[in-house]
């Protein structure tokens, strides 16, 4: 054996366990719950559908399913680009080295974070609810006359949900932000200062285009988490009022758990928050990677 | 190079051996789970049990143990606490798994739920044919929730039957007593409610915004329900729930029902004082009794009756729960455990009612004298036994397998017709709802 042949080998061994562990653990259940989506029935009664992508048809007469949909995309182009945006001038905020007190600036913006999902939604809940903190204090200010029942319209149930988001994840987006800031080279921010670039555009000229990988990563994995949306939906609002709050991934855990049991659409409505995660991933790649 | 070899096949040999490890270990234990392999004589042994509330169920079941033990002291009873979404959830995955042999002894189940798990998981439970429990001893409209094909696979466990509690000392400052509200029509209670708001500012009731409970115990005060008999949904055309929602929406736009987004929310409405009563499940009554400070300003009554419907009566139910024994049980110990405790002991019951308010299903225990004790925090009112002359007149509810899907799809109309829908319509699309869930 060559010694480079030999060292493709050791390469080898150490990447088949973890590759027959995902194998096993995550893409069999993959298949399987393939197959489970062109079954129909209730509870065990399960059978192949006629015709086989039933389910998926189904998909497009369900109206509250199309309801769903509509909702988590309307959570996800609402907050995804505020959060990114806020995370990147935060980034660049706390990246300057003459601010004072920088490390607690950091961790508390990124402190909620590492807050349970589910408990940050109660803290929500209980903040906005008719007789919560957020309707006193503004009753205080005389800014509003009688509380608003935030939680119990439409529109304002999904504001109350983009904005938890929006708390939850902005911090965390901020800290890969920071990281990559940390690795720029400081001699391109110092050659555009001494071209006469202002610091807006430096920011916009010289940092951006140089953050654009980890930007394009934050960006798909928030757009992953988002349509995958499930903790805010079913602790804040439970998808009230009428289903206008409740997201996909919601009413997949509905229709397994707490309806009568239908498996087969179930999955099948996961593999179409697979296609949709898959088609804007590939869209933001082909968009954001300019290696080309 | 050696070294690298063996390193490499070390690296490939561990996450496996583990990853495997961790696959049999799911299937080698659960071989006795509940102890029920220790079979031998009736009355020895252990179970165990999935319930949901410390100090509501869970607490009944261990009582009943104690009361068990003394006629056979070497039964045990392992209680795991499972919250009903979880209990639910964990049902429904083992069911689907064919995992059955993970199942405790015996679980708790929401009534509502019955029907839906037993029709589409008859293999989780074990019926109650071959057991002693004598069913007719509880009311006809309870056992029915838990009862599929005329086979019984479900114990009553506590009342669910519906209550009015009034604050007193509120009504007596518009001038009126609990006996105006009693054995009266909606419309009468509209029109008292409207006046108590006006002298006092407090509405009679609170209720969670798209929580459609008081529909359906309206529904069912008047026998009627969203499924005909052979299951199918009659959410339009259906006289008694467009009086229900009716209602419903009179009594907001009044202003004497106010609506809430949660479920503490709700409670604290009435530990807060800020409503004047509630219409519930008398289980309502452990939390109405948290506060203290009310002591004596509480009584009940019985509901409102929708008006001019035939068939309209002053009663009706709420939640409650019942007894299964799993398929994995050993189900003649878990028979006579239950047979003998919440189907066949007073003192059982005796000990269980005054602390935690769970009261009987099973008709001899209501002719205990502790039931007709009156109760200081209902101002002297002997609630208990005033409840269980309800129970036997409430109408059976037919809830059918898919009761959660028509529930919400009232829901979702309740919360359209109060933003200005017509109910009609409304209506009209929580049937197609339910119809297209039913495909």
């Amino acid at each position: 054996m060559r010694v480079e042949q030999r060292r493709n080998l050791t390469g080898w061994a150490f990447l088949i366990p973890a590759a027959l562990l995902i194998a096993l653990m995550n893409f069999w259940p993959m298949i399987q719950a393939f197959i489970l989506s062109l079954k129909t029935g209730r509870g065990r009664r399960l059978d192949f559908a006629e015709p086989l992508w039933y389910n998926y048809q189904r998909l497009f007469a369900d109206e509250i399913f199309l309801l769903t949909v509509q909702n988590t995309f309307i959570y996800l182009i609402v907050q995804v680009p505020i959060m990114l945006v806020l995370a990147l001038i935060l980034a660049n905020l706390l990246n300057d080295r003459r601010l004072r007190f920088r490390g607690m600036w950091r961790t508390a913006i990124f402190l909620p974070c590492a807050v349970g999902l589910v408990s940050y939604s109660l803290v929500f809940r209980t903040l906005f609810a008719n007789d919560g903190f957020i309707n006193d204090f503004l009753m205080g200010l005389h800014l509003i006359d009688s509380p608003i029942n935030w939680l119990g319209q439409t529109g304002t149930a999904r504001l109350v949900i983009i904005l938890g988001l929006l708390w939850r994840w902005t911090g965390y987006n901020m800290v890969f932000y920071l990281a990559a800031l940390q690795n720029l080279d400081n001699s391109t921010l110092e050659a555009a200062r001494i071209d006469g670039a202002g610091p807006f555009k430096t920011f916009w000229y010289v940092t951006i285009p140089q953050l654009r990988p980890i930007i394009l990563l934050t960006a798909i994995m928030s757009t992953n988490g988002t349509i995958q949306l499930f903790d805010e939906s079913w602790n804040l609002t439970q998808g009230g009022p009428a289903y206008t709050s409740m997201t996909m991934s919601h009413y997949l855990f509905e229709l397994s758990f707490q309806k009568n049991p239908n498996f087969g659409y179930a999955a099948a409505l996961s593999y179409a928050i697979l296609l949709m995660v898959a088609v804007l991933a590939f869209i933001q790649m082909k968009v954001g990677d300019k290696r080309d | 190079m050696k070294k690298l070899t063996k390193l490499a096949s070390l690296a490939l040999a561990l996450p496996l051996t583990i990853a495997l490890a961790a696959c049999s270990g799911s299937s080698t234990p659960s071989a006795q789970p509940g102890g029920s392999a220790s079979g031998g004589t009736t009355g020895s042994g252990k179970l165990t049990a999935w319930a949901w509330d410390p100090a509501f169920n869970i607490f009944a079941l261990n009582e009943a143990a104690k009361v068990y033990q003394q006629d056979h002291p070497d039964f045990e009873i392992e209680v795991v606490e499972t919250p009903w979404d979880d209990l639910q959830t964990k049902l429904t995955t083992l069911a689907q798994s064919g995992q059955t042999d993970e199942l405790p002894d015996i679980f708790l189940m929401q009534n509502n739920a019955f029907q839906k798990n037993v029709i589409n998981y008859p293999d989780l439970f074990t019926d109650y044919s071959a057991s002693p429990v004598d069913f007719s001893q509880f009311p006809q409209g309870v056992v029915d929730y838990s009862v599929v094909d005329g086979v019984n696979y479900g114990l009553p466990f506590d009342n669910g039957t519906a209550i009015t509690a009034l604050r007193t000392d509120v009504l007596e400052k518009a001038g009126y007593t609990v006996d105006d509200f009693t054995d009266i029509t909606w419309s009468d209670f509209l029109a008292k409610g409207k006046d108590v708001l006006a002298k006092t500012g407090q509405p009679l009731l609170s209720g969670q915004a798209g929580s459609s409970d008081l529909i359906m115990m309206m529904l069912q005060s008047a026998g009627a329900s969203l499924f005909d008999a052979e299951g199918k949904p009659t959410i339009t055309n259906n006289e008694a729930l467009m009086k229900s929602i009716d209602v419903y929406a009179q009594l907001v736009k009044a202003g004497v029902l106010t609506e809430v987004n949660s479920w503490d929310e709700y409670i604290g409405t009435l530990v807060n004082s800020s409503v004047a009563g509630t219409i519930n499940g008398v289980w309502i009554l452990g939390s109405i009794q948290t506060a203290e400070d009310q002591s004596g300003k509480w009584q009940i009554t019985n509901l409102p009756k929708l008006d001019g419907l035939s068939g309209a009566t002053n009663y009706s139910a709420n939640g409650g729960s019942s007894w299964a024994i799993s398929s994995n049980a050993n189900a003649e110990l878990a028979a006579d455990f239950l047979n003998s405790t919440f189907a066949g002991s007073t003192d059982f019951y005796d000990t269980i009612l005054p602390s935690s308010g769970a009261i009987a299903n099973w008709s001899p225990a209501g002719k205990s004298p502790v039931y007709s004790e009156p109760q200081e925090f209902f101002g002297g009112q002997a609630v208990f036994a005033q409840v269980l002359e309800y129970a036997p007149n409430v109408p059976s509810n037919n809830t059918g397998a898919y009761y959660y899907e028509g529930r919400d799809a009232v829901s979702a109309a309740i919360t359209k017709i109060l933003n200005g829908t017509d109910p009609a319509t409304a209506l009209d699309e929580a049937q197609k709802t339910v119809e297209f869930a039913m495909q």
